[in-house]
């Protein structure tokens, strides 16, 4: 009799913590959008979007920081997608059975990489060796790097969900394995290698450590005409007011230029989990 | 052909991480000989003098034990209810939403720290400031929770249903099945993605660099956890850009860097061994 109700109420006590652990987490993520929005949103006209900023951002808009961080992750988006097809095709097409979870290994370890050391390699290797300097291509090469483990694990997992029997069906008709490649392998995985894309540029969008020093100043950069001068990105520019705006317009500026950031890296990965979902319907 | 070029970018990628650590390595041996065991126990930091890692490495640790204790209640709790406790449909909308939040940037998270969670912290707590150890934790707890308690998800939600019917079948109620039958099979996998999320902590740069404090001191007494302390990124993100690659000030950074790399590495291989599944692209 005892024992039936304690069983009851430790039934009770675990349905308790659970209930209020997810409402607590739900709660605390939902109430930190809500609070960009109800922030940013203001500030967020179409003024503010479309016009380039004016003293240090006290006043002006976002034009330059927007197309800057689009600039930075799309350059890095181009630069590591053939990389992360070669090395994801090399792994499932030509790599031997045991050495695919050592070099899985490797790509792990990548991933797991702290950003600000892709900072500070990135400074030295390509903006001091290779003479890049402070600039738009140093932070292309950075991000590429970062986001490259990313890609490869979502290709992979495309490429390995591909039914046995169209790879046969190609070696049957008499197909070298370049063409086998070719013609089967990378257009029946094409929703994934987008959605590894897409979910790559969601990574780099919302990256500020590994930029703030190699790719970007804080200020008097518009656009660059080059690749090798520096941009100027919404991440940080909203370091730079957080860190040092008193005047209140200024304060407008940086909660407007979070939304958007936001809603930029948000427009990434939506259209990831848009593209995802296609393909599970379309297999 | 193809072989030979798909072979490159698979090296390329491969040996990223190895080609890093090995520029951490040599960069840092200036001050290994310089300085010798005092870099690691060393607990001032002045620039041109004497560089001690050791109020950095504390503060890394501590800020990341912070996260952990909130987000391994909230997280795994949420994904107990999730997997367990609700309908499909439920579940979907919970996962999904974890995914996506999943991607806000951690300069939004440092932007909403500064302006709430210091104040918050400092008058809940009654200090003169709140940019503090504590502070940065809460913080990142929240950061990762998203990552912690989706990658939890997974784990439970791939315990084979027969376990949860035979437990069943033998009169345990709901509860029970969830702690004796659910649990143990999953463990691995929520130990795997407590550590993942864990590494990332560890890794944040922006986020911690805007409430911890900046203070390169050991807290006194050293459970002090209100005190303004420095982690090695928000370190490294402070000062990287002032180091401009030269001189012992630029290698004792790369050794701080080092430090911060093994400790990452060393979670992120457990956590792989332990057998977390690899899904990077919801990490």
């Amino acid at each position: 009799m005892i024992a039936a109700r304690r069983r009851t109420v430790m039934g009770t006590l675990l349905h308790i913590f659970v209930g209020v652990m997810t409402i607590v987490s739900v709660t605390l993520l939902v109430s930190i959008v809500a609070m960009m929005v109800a922030k940013g949103a203001t500030a967020l006209t179409w003024e503010f979007v479309s016009q380039p900023s004016k003293s240090f951002g006290a006043e002006g808009g976002i034009r330059s920081q927007i197309l800057g961080t689009l600039l930075l992750t799309l350059g890095a988006g181009f630069v590591s997608l053939p990389l992360a097809l070669g090395t994801a095709l090399y792994q499932t097409e030509y790599l031997a059975q045991r050495l695919k979870a050592v070099s899985m290994r490797f790509i792990y370890a990548l991933n797991g990489v702290p950003t600000i050391l892709f900072g500070l390699f990135g400074y030295m290797v390509f903006g001091i060796y290779l003479g890049l300097g402070v600039s738009w291509l140093s932070g292309v090469l950075i991000l590429a790097m970062m986001i490259l483990p990313t890609m490869i694990v979502s290709i992979r997992e495309a490429i390995e969900a591909i039914p046995a029997r169209y790879r046969e069906a190609g070696l049957a008709l008499g197909m070298t394995q370049a063409q086998l490649i070719r013609a089967v392998i990378v257009p029946q995985s094409l929703a994934g290698i987008i959605t590894g894309m897409l979910l790559g540029l969601a990574r780099a969008t919302g990256e500020t450590a590994a930029i703030m020093f190699t790719a970007t100043t804080f200020s008097g950069v518009d656009l660059p005409q080059a690749i090798n001068e520096p941009v100027t990105t919404l991440q940080t520019h909203i370091l730079l007011l957080s860190q040092e705006a008193i005047h209140s317009s200024a304060t407008d500026a940086v909660w407007g230029a979070a939304l958007m950031l936001m809603v930029l890296v948000f427009c990434f990965s939506l259209g990831a989990f848009v593209v995802r979902s296609r393909l599970r319907f379309a297999a | 052909m193809t072989r030979w070029i798909l072979g490159t970018a698979f090296l390329v990628s491969s040996s990223l991480a190895a080609i890093i650590l090995l520029f951490l390595i040599s960069g840092s041996f200036p001050i290994v000989i310089q300085h010798g065991w005092t870099f690691l126990t060393g607990v001032e930091w002045s620039v041109g003098e004497t560089y001690g890692a050791l109020p950095m490495i504390y503060g890394t640790v501590m800020v990341t034990l912070i996260a952990l204790a909130v987000a391994l209640p909230l997280g795994v709790g949420t994904a107990v209810m999730t997997s367990e406790l609700v309908g499909p449909r439920m579940r979907r909308t919970l996962k999904s939403l974890m995914e996506v939040l999943a991607g806000v940037p951690g300069i939004v998270y440092g932007l909403l720290g500064m302006v709430f969670v210091t104040t918050w912290v400092r008058d809940s707590f009654r200090l003169i400031d709140g940019n503090c150890i504590f502070t940065a934790g809460l913080l990142l707890g929240v950061m990762i929770l998203p990552t912690v308690m989706t990658l939890s998800e997974d784990a439970i939600h791939a315990v084979p249903d027969w376990y949860r019917e035979q437990a069943r079948a033998l009169g345990l109620q709901r509860h029970e099945v969830i702690i004796h039958a659910v649990f143990p099979h999953a463990l691995p996998g929520i130990f795997g993605a407590l550590l993942l999320g864990v590494s990332r902590a560890m890794g944040e740069t922006v986020a911690v660099m805007l409430v911890i404090g900046s203070l390169d001191r050991l807290p006194a007494p050293l459970y002090n956890v209100f005190a303004p302390a420095q982690s090695i990124a928000s370190k490294l993100g402070r000062e990287a850009a002032e180091a401009i690659g030269v001189g012992l000030h630029w290698n004792a950074l790369l050794g701080l860097g080092l430090i911060l790399f093994l400790m990452v590495i060393t979670l992120t291989w457990s956590a792989e061994k332990i057998g977390w599944q690899g899904r990077l692209h919801r990490a």
